[in-house]
């Protein structure tokens, strides 16, 4: 099992990205890296940040960063620890949580819109990772 | 009064008198405007025995009180009378600018009687309203109609809403476009006004609409405007147009594809918001102060170059592209600028085409029925070849133009034809959200979308505050068929006020904006109770006009189930939806019109005799 949000919890989502086929095929046109944020609250006592590297359907990088002045993705997901919980737990669907604003999307929405495939596929990536949620 | 102009313009366009009549504040309070106002306006007016298509049908163009004011997405109007498509309530709004440069010309709406001798158009201009001779208008198209009555009136900024071809060949689902290519798109509202010999409305002035509150009204545009924008619906919308939601909803079986016979066709993606962007699209465009701007402006090369046209929209890529297993994004955008320009619904159009493609695949329709086009899933050339049949009324055309019911009526297949009470759907399958069906089957104006979007809801956009939860999508349930009716109010009003449904701030501060524009101090609990106010009195006008309990249902096909194992659907289950709202509708089993109880509740009770 791996703690949610840790360093080795990304590295897990990078092995899951890059051993699923389903994943590759439906993002081999996708170019684009993201900063996943869980925000401050609860367990979580300071804003966390995971940056992925995406390209062409595989991953390229991924790594815990200690803010975000790390990196300057093209795309930032921000959520809290029970929204991202029931998003990997597949009990909330990652278009229906930003549509009701559970969810903050920041990037080219011409490019998401068009990667919704993509995006289903790279949940199921998160659901084989096997993962701890911090009580 | 505020909020309102005060005043509505009457025009007998037999004897082309125009008179004024000023607007009863009771009738506002109780009804709203726009198409709440317009169904009770003409409950008094029409009947069973009126002639959609003669003299003697009222054609009402109004407007509500947040229209023209600096609310944002409302600038909107709406457009009713009998619908020569459905023999029902008639009821359609277009956005661009007419609604809001009518109330700047003086008037809230105007109310059209009777037939003029000749081709006629109005213009009111500050106030001023007078009938023009149209005589060299006839026959022009839409854009050439607008181009020609801005050229004779020069001086005052104009907005004309008017027909094309379909209107004047009295097409049953003929549009009236406003604003270069903005459409009141359904319901035949575009054949009423050629039937009247009506080619045009321009309007326009310096009027300004009376505030109660300009202090509370300013606060809350403001406010309404920062969660319009921080809306992520919003953010798709401004990126990808309505057909942003393709991307997304073709994998919950939303978009229809090949006629409504399969969940899912992956090739639709090329049709897209997304795709559109990268490729076709020149420019956006938006209505009077809107701050997502949707419209789109494309180009396109090839066989059909065409340097601007206005769209394509969501249902126009759908009822032109995946209905047809079509996925010539280009193709698609030019069947939006036939229909923009000949005046034709896009939605019946395409449908209606979509449904001649099936017959002919299926052998009923031949090669001699369609004059030798041959009606081949993919491809997109003969449905623009049929468009223009339809507009002019020429071959199968002539057929087509009666509507999707009337073609399954010829040749035995009625009940295979996807439409409502002779309204086609829109581009969104029921079976992939089952509150659709029932919206379907009971919206006033025959199958529609905007009479309450529940496939929005289930998607993700409830209304908490107004009871209105997020649900399961393919849940048949007394809870849905609950929710389902509380979308419809809630809808309805918008319908009234006059407000784009992409707008979508909290419920208190669509509140806060009506009160401030119209001082009427409501509470939220009277938000929902207005907008079923209204949506009964469509329901009893309906009455009026045959509508019965059989009225409400579904067409067969869409009943069916759908297999594709990569997308989950359910065809609603009416024997669960159907009693459950005309529980919570208090509905007669056999008649479908409300009880005497329910009726003075919301106090209609002077219309109980009836």
């Amino acid at each position: 099992m791996f703690n949610f949000a840790s360093e080795e919890w990304v590295q897990a989502l990078k092995e899951a990205i890059n051993s699923s086929a389903g994943y590759a095929e439906a993002a081999k046109t996708w170019e684009g890296d993201f900063y996943f944020i869980v925000e401050a609250g609860g367990p979580i006592a300071q804003e966390t940040v995971m940056y992925v590297d995406l390209w062409h359907g595989v991953c390229r990088e991924a790594c815990l960063c200690p803010d975000r002045s790390l990196k300057n993705p093209a795309f930032v997901i921000t959520a809290s620890l029970p929204v991202w919980r029931k998003v990997i737990d597949k009990k909330l669907d990652p278009i229906q949580g930003m549509m009701t604003r559970q969810m903050k999307l920041q990037g080219d929405m011409v490019k998401i819109m068009k990667a919704v495939k993509a995006a289903k596929e790279l949940v199921e990536c998160t659901t084989r990772v096997p993962t701890k949620f911090p009580a | 009064m505020n909020g309102f102009m005060g005043r509505l313009l009457l025009v007998d366009l037999t004897s082309g008198r125009l008179s004024e009549e000023a607007l009863d504040s009771g009738l506002m309070h109780q009804f709203v405007g726009g198409a709440g106002f317009a169904a009770r306006y003409l409950y008094d007016r029409i009947d069973v025995h009126t002639d959609p298509l003669g003299p003697e049908n009222p054609l009402l163009f109004m407007t509500g009180p947040l229209v023209g004011t600096a609310a944002p997405l409302c600038g909107r109007y709406e457009v009713c009378a009998r619908s020569p498509q459905t023999g029902l309530w008639g009821e359609s709004n277009s956005g661009g600018r007419f609604g809001p440069f009518l109330r700047f010309s003086g008037y809230d709406g105007v109310l059209f009687t009777g037939k003029a001798a000749r081709p006629t158009y109005l213009a009111i201009r500050d106030g001023h309203a007078e009938l023009r001779d149209a005589a060299h208008l006839w026959g022009k198209d839409t854009y050439e109609t607008q181009e020609a009555i801005q050229a004779e009136l020069q001086g005052t900024k104009l907005s004309i809403a008017c027909i094309g071809v379909a209107g004047e060949g009295l097409v049953k689902y003929a549009a009236v476009i406003n604003d270069w290519g903005r459409a009141a798109g359904r319901t035949g509202m575009g054949a009423v006004m050629g039937s009247k010999n009506l080619k045009a409305i321009a309007v326009g002035g310096q009027g300004q609409v009376p505030l109660a509150n300009p202090d509370a009204f300013s606060a809350a545009v403001q406010a309404t405007i920062e969660a319009v924008k921080e809306d992520v619906k919003g953010q798709f919308l401004t990126a990808g147009g309505t057909a942003s939601t393709v991307d997304t909803t073709m994998w919950m079986g939303d978009i229809p594809n090949k006629h409504y016979s399969m969940a899912l066709w992956e090739p639709v993606a090329k049709l897209g918001g997304g795709t559109m962007a990268e490729t076709i699209l020149t420019g956006q465009k938006a209505c009077y102060r809107c701050v997502i701007g949707c419209g789109r402006v494309t180009r396109i090369g090839g066989r059909h170059a065409t340097e601007s046209i206005d769209g394509p929209e969501y249902e126009t890529v759908a009822a032109y592209g995946s209905l047809i297993l079509s996925d010539d994004l280009e193709g698609t955008a030019y069947a939006s600028h036939l229909c923009n320009r000949f005046g034709l619904d896009t939605i019946s159009a395409g449908s209606t085409i979509a449904f001649a493609y099936q017959l002919y695949n299926r052998g009923i329709l031949t090669s001699k029925d369609t004059g030798g086009l041959k009606l081949d899933w993919g491809d997109i050339e003969p449905a623009l070849t049929l468009t223009k049949q339809i507009a002019h009324r020429e071959g199968l055309g002539d057929l087509l133009a009666e509507g999707s019911r009337a073609l399954g009526r010829r040749y035995g297949v009625e009940d295979q034809a996807i439409q409502v009470n002779g309204l086609e759907l829109p581009m969104h399958d029921p079976r992939a959200f089952v509150g659709m069906g029932l919206v379907y089957a009971t919206s006033p104006r025959g199958a529609c979308h905007n009479q309450g979007d529940m496939f929005l809801v289930d998607l993700g956009a409830p209304v908490p505050e107004l009871d209105i939860q997020l649900g399961n999508r393919l849940e048949s349930s007394e809870e849905k068929a609950l929710m389902t009716s509380r979308v419809m109010d809630w809808r309805t009003l918008y319908n009234s006020l006059v407000m784009c449904v992409f707008c979508n701030p909290s419920a208190d501060l669509v509140l806060d904006l009506l009160n401030g524009a119209t001082g009427w101090n409501l509470s939220r609990d009277e938000l929902l109770p207005l907008g079923q106010r209204a949506f009964q009195m469509k329901r009893l006008l309906n009455g009026k006009l045959g509508l019965t309990a059989a009225n409400d249902r579904l067409p067969k096909p869409v009943l069916q189930p759908l297999v594709d194992p990569a997308v989950e659907t359910q065809p609603p289950d009416m024997s669960i939806l159907l009693p459950a709202y005309y529980r919570i509708r208090d509905w007669d089993e056999f008649t479908g019109m409300p009880s005497a109880g329910r009726m003075t509740e919301l106090g209609l009770q002077d219309l109980v005799a009836h």
